[in-house]
């Protein structure tokens, strides 16, 4: 067999790919089946640009904080606090502009510099006294939501913001939603830094063996504690998109976020144990979501049983674990063509 | 594997053809947004809206965040402007934010109003009122004072720390207190995040806590049967009361016992039922703005002031009346 | 006395905290009030007893509060259609151990990871739950309430019940081979499977196990009030996971007692009515147990890395 075919086979086969696939076909189907045209003779539904628009406009904040967690994923880690830092940081910049009377550009350089420092909290946790991700970020996942309450008493919501600011979140900009470009920036940057810098490598040898990564003299806690400050500091990006796109800050922003945000990053291929994953695989997986989630919503059938939001999320659950089974499926078939008597692990 | 690829293709396309053929009626589609689609206070909306519909003959469709989401009522009345429905009703968890989605649909030419909850006066045509927060933080205040005589220690039950109407009664309830009722105190607030059952533990330590209340008010519909049940099981039933804002068949059974004195609520049917009526008014431009009344099926004639089309008094609901309703 | 030093120091924020209440609100300590707590607490303390077992063998289950509201929802319904209620107890455990037999076939048989499977049955639960019920009450019908012994009996029954199965799981850890078994899966799978036990095996029990537990506790919850709602146990996931780690089991498995995990339920358990019997307002609920968690975690990287210095 020559390699150079194999090697295509084996592209083609990949996960990513396979998930394209999906993703082509979720599309193609909403886009019949999604697409009609109203009373008034207009075209409407999943086909309209306006939708696809709104898809993308939709998907910035999840799928920004998909992007966060892609390396901390891949090394191993995980981080659930992203989505009550998302609420924090928005809350933070509410109040540095309304408050503090800050222009908005300083206001969401401080953010960002905030998140940052959240971000360094978790850093400062888990590797410097080595403790578990999942617990660390468990526990920040309640102080990050908790504090946005306190500040706020709950009930300060902080609207009013200019036009030029809500431009960022509404509007659109050479052709596309604003926010868009600046999720499309953030998703470069993070696939050129893990996958074409040697520094971003080095995130998948700490996720497959830590200890061994440390013998071989790689820093592995400064490594780690990058990860999760940058996590902190997209998170702070996702907040400021958010407030822009609703035109508010509240401390309920971005409740739940980081289910959706790690479904992405698992369905697009990235072990959950570390050691693999990619960028692109993750942007597949938020669009598979977002896609699924917006066509439902366009079917007349999920329509007529006005459950388009139910329906979306037990999908998603559904693909997921279909994702999981498929990726260990061949690693078993494997095992069971090769020991066919042996006994039951 | 292209041809993988045209299979998937292939298959879409089929199972499209098979999900559209039923698309094609062309029957005035209106669209309800609920705050939160589980809430039993918009299921029973939805009933009311549903009837509304059936008489009018109008597709109507009911869709909202299952839990009380800002941000994913924007996204649902985008999805519904891309598709092209006819009127879209909102109750809006949050002011500012649903209007930019709501100013959106107006430009489509979608007839907006709002209801249960108001957004920016310039993104809506119409709000259908049911009482204003003003109204029921004072009719709360005034039916605690009754039943208290006026005097001693009240705690509250509200549903989060974060929503946004809760917030604007549990204001005006504060604001009557300080006003009329010198002689009562507020000792407690505290949320239940729409749990009946975390409503119980809370109540429970309130109880525990304040030896000298005189009466719980719950102001999220879950929390007043969980409030109820603490002070059943505490034993203090009567000498503790309880009441707020919620449903008669959640509440039936600690009314009919004495636990709970009274709930205020207006008939959450009839506001959806009056929705949809405006809805479709508005659609089929019989109802203008200036109008002073509008005509809602078999609910007969109800007034407007303004743009707010009024639904009526609340209703209290005690041992005496509960029967009469079911919903 | 050292092995026990964690689990020592969360009894001793405990005792803190009950004698801050004892001296700032006695009115803590009156018997019915603190019974009716203690019985609100109670399915939690079981489906807790259960996540131990599962976090000591190496695994984590966050799909138990969606377990718990589908097993309730259940309960509930079959309790409405005349089920007795000896019936409709087993039935509860049982539909929780299917749903645990779920789980735990896809990460013992498939050996996928349990975080991301119990994310996503979590998710398919959640909302396969919502779309069938629409978030509607169950009305319960008379009886159902207190298993028909009555308010006092009952309250005594659910909590002892909750007692009972703590004392037994935590001994059973102890000097049973099935409970040391779970801490040698936990500790190194590889060398427990050298050793001729069966990791995977355990595995899947343990999730069956904390299934059934979750159902059990879904009943107890149903029994206290005369209506079901689907929401119930929704949030339940972090609690309990919370109140396992602060009670010192080591979420890298392996190390860690009921007794410890039963120190951390109470102590998270007290913030709230302690908040509400200081009169302290309560926007800091959530950050107050987020800080809990983070000195729990803290005291124990702290400890480990003093060990590793040795």
């Amino acid at each position: 067999m020559n390699t150079a075919k194999r090697d295509w086979k084996a592209l083609l086969t990949r996960h990513e790919m396979l998930l394209l696939y999906v993703l082509i076909a979720e599309w193609l189907f909403f886009y019949f089946a999604g697409t009609t045209t109203n009373r008034r003779g207009v075209v409407v539904g999943f086909g309209t640009m306006d939708r696809q628009f709104d898809i993308l406009r939709h998907s910035c904040e999840i799928g920004l904080l998909a992007l966060a967690l892609t390396p901390v994923i891949i090394t191993a880690g995980i981080d659930l606090s992203v989505g009550s830092l998302l609420g924090l940081c928005a809350i933070l910049f509410g109040q540095l502009w309304h408050d503090g009377g800050l222009p908005i550009p300083v206001a969401a350089g401080l953010t960002l510099a905030l998140g940052a420092l959240a971000g360094g909290l978790n850093a400062t946790l888990i590797t410097a006294l080595r403790l578990p991700p999942l617990i660390v970020t468990l526990g920040t996942y309640s102080l990050f939501r908790g504090l946005a309450e306190a500040i706020t008493r709950g009930s300060i919501t902080y609207t009013g913001f200019p036009e030029t600011f809500l431009f960022v979140g509404q509007e659109r900009w050479l052709g596309l939603p604003t926010q868009a470009w600046i999720f499309f920036v953030v998703a470069l940057a993070v696939w050129l830094l893990v996958h074409r810098t040697t520094f971003g490598r080095t995130f998948r040898t700490i996720g497959l063996a830590p200890e061994g990564a440390r013998y071989a003299g790689l820093p592995v806690e400064r490594r780690l504690a990058l990860v999760y400050v940058l996590a902190g500091l997209i998170a702070a990006i996702a907040a400021i998109i958010y407030t822009a796109r609703l035109g508010q800050a509240k401390a309920d922003a971005g409740t739940g976020y980081e289910l959706f945000a790690i479904t992405a990053v698992v369905l697009g291929g990235t072990s959950i144990f570390g050691g693999t994953g990619s960028v692109h695989g993750t942007l597949l997986g938020v669009a598979a979501i977002a896609v699924l989630k917006n066509g439902l919503a366009c079917l007349p059938v999920v329509m007529g049983m006005n459950a388009a939001e139910e329906m979306s999320g037990l999908l998603t659950g559904a693909l997921l674990l279909l994702a999981l089974t498929a990726s260990v499926l061949p690693k078993i078939l494997a095992n069971f063509r090769s020991r066919p008597h042996a006994p039951a692990p | 594997m292209k041809k993988l690829l045209h299979v998937c293709a292939a298959g879409a396309v089929f199972l499209a053809s098979l999900v559209t053929a039923s698309a094609a009626d062309a029957k005035l589609v209106v669209a309800m947004l609920p705050k939160s689609k589980g809430n039993a206070y918009f299921i029973s909306c939805k009933a009311g809206a549903d009837k509304a519909a059936k008489e009018l003959g109008v597709q109507l469709l009911f869709d909202g965040p299952t839990d009380s989401n800002a941000a994913k009522q924007n996204e649902i009345v985008e999805n519904w402007i891309t598709l092209g429905v006819d009127v879209i009703a909102v109750a809006a968890e949050n002011k500012e934010g649903i209007s930019t989605a709501l100013r959106k649909a107006q430009k489509q030419g979608i007839k907006v109003l709002t209801y249960d909850a108001d957004a920016m006066t310039d993104a809506r045509s119409f709000f259908v009122n049911q009482a204003t927060p003003e109204g029921i933080g004072q009719g709360l205040m005034d039916e605690a004072a009754r039943l208290t005589g006026g005097e001693g220690e009240f705690a509250m039950i509200v549903a989060s720390l974060t929503a946004a109407n809760q917030r604007e009664w549990q204001k005006h309830v504060e604001a009557r207190l300080k006003e009329k009722y010198p002689k009562m105190k507020l000792v407690a607030v505290r949320p239940c995040d729409d749990l009946k059952d975390k409503a119980q533990s809370e109540a429970t330590a309130m109880l525990s806590a304040n030896p000298k209340l005189k009466l719980i008010m719950a102001i999220c519909s879950p929390g007043v049967p969980g409030a109820a049940e603490a002070v059943k099981q505490a034993g203090q039933t009567g000498k503790v009361k309880v009441m707020g804002l919620g449903l008669p068949n959640e509440n039936r059974r600690y009314v009919k016992e004495g636990v709970t004195d009274s709930i205020i609520l207006w008939n959450t049917g009839d506001l959806g039922y009056l929705t949809i009526y405006a809805g479709v008014a508005l659609a089929k431009d019989e109802l203008k703005q200036g109008a002073k009344t509008l005509k809602a099926g078999s609910l007969g004639t109800f007034s407007i002031v303004g743009d707010n089309i009024l639904l009526g008094k609340p209703f209290i609901f005690n041992k005496a009346n509960i029967d009469q309703f079911d919903f | 006395m050292k092995t026990y030093f964690r689990e020592l120091s969360v009894a001793a924020a405990l005792v803190v905290v009950l004698l801050a209440l004892a001296v700032f609100a006695p009115a803590f300590y009156q018997p019915q009030p603190l019974l009716s707590l203690l019985t609100r607490e109670a399915p939690t303390l079981v489906v807790a007893c259960g996540m131990a077992l599962v976090i000591i063998s190496r695994q984590i289950d966050i799909s138990v509060g969606a377990q718990f509201s589908v097993c309730s929802v259940c309960a509930g319904l079959l309790a409405a259609r005349g089920w007795p209620i000896y019936l409709v107890l087993p039935a509860s455990a049982a539909c929780g151990a299917f749903l645990g037999a779920l789980n735990g076939a896809l990460v013992a048989g498939l050996r996928l990871p349990s975080i991301v499977v119990t994310l996503a049955t979590m998710v398919t639960l959640r909302q396969g739950l919502n779309l069938v019920r629409q978030g509607e009450f169950v009305n319960l019908p008379d009886g159902v309430q207190w298993l028909g012994l009555g308010q006092t009996a009952g309250q005594w029954l659910i909590v002892l019940t909750a007692l009972g199965f703590l004392v037994a799981f935590g001994l059973g850890l102890r000097h049973l081979a099935a409970g040391r078994f779970v801490y040698a899966v936990g500790s190194d799978a590889e060398a427990a499977r050298l050793a001729g036990l069966r990791p995977q095996l355990a595995t899947f029990l343990v999730f069956v196990l904390l299934g059934a537990l979750t159902g059990l506790a879904a009943m107890m919850n149903v029994a206290q009030s005369p209506q079901v709602q689907p929401l119930s146990g929704s949030g339940l996931e972090l609690k309990v996971i919370a109140a396992v780690v602060v009670g010192g089991v080591a979420i890298s498995g392996g190390r860690g007692n009921l007794w410890g995990a039963f120190a951390g339920l109470l102590l998270l358990a007290c913030v709230a009515p302690a908040l509400t019997h200081l009169h302290v307002e309560a926007y800091w609920e959530k950050a107050i147990q987020g800080a809990i968690i983070l000195l729990a975690v803290v005291a124990d990287g702290l400890r480990s890395r003093k060990g590793g210095h040795r």
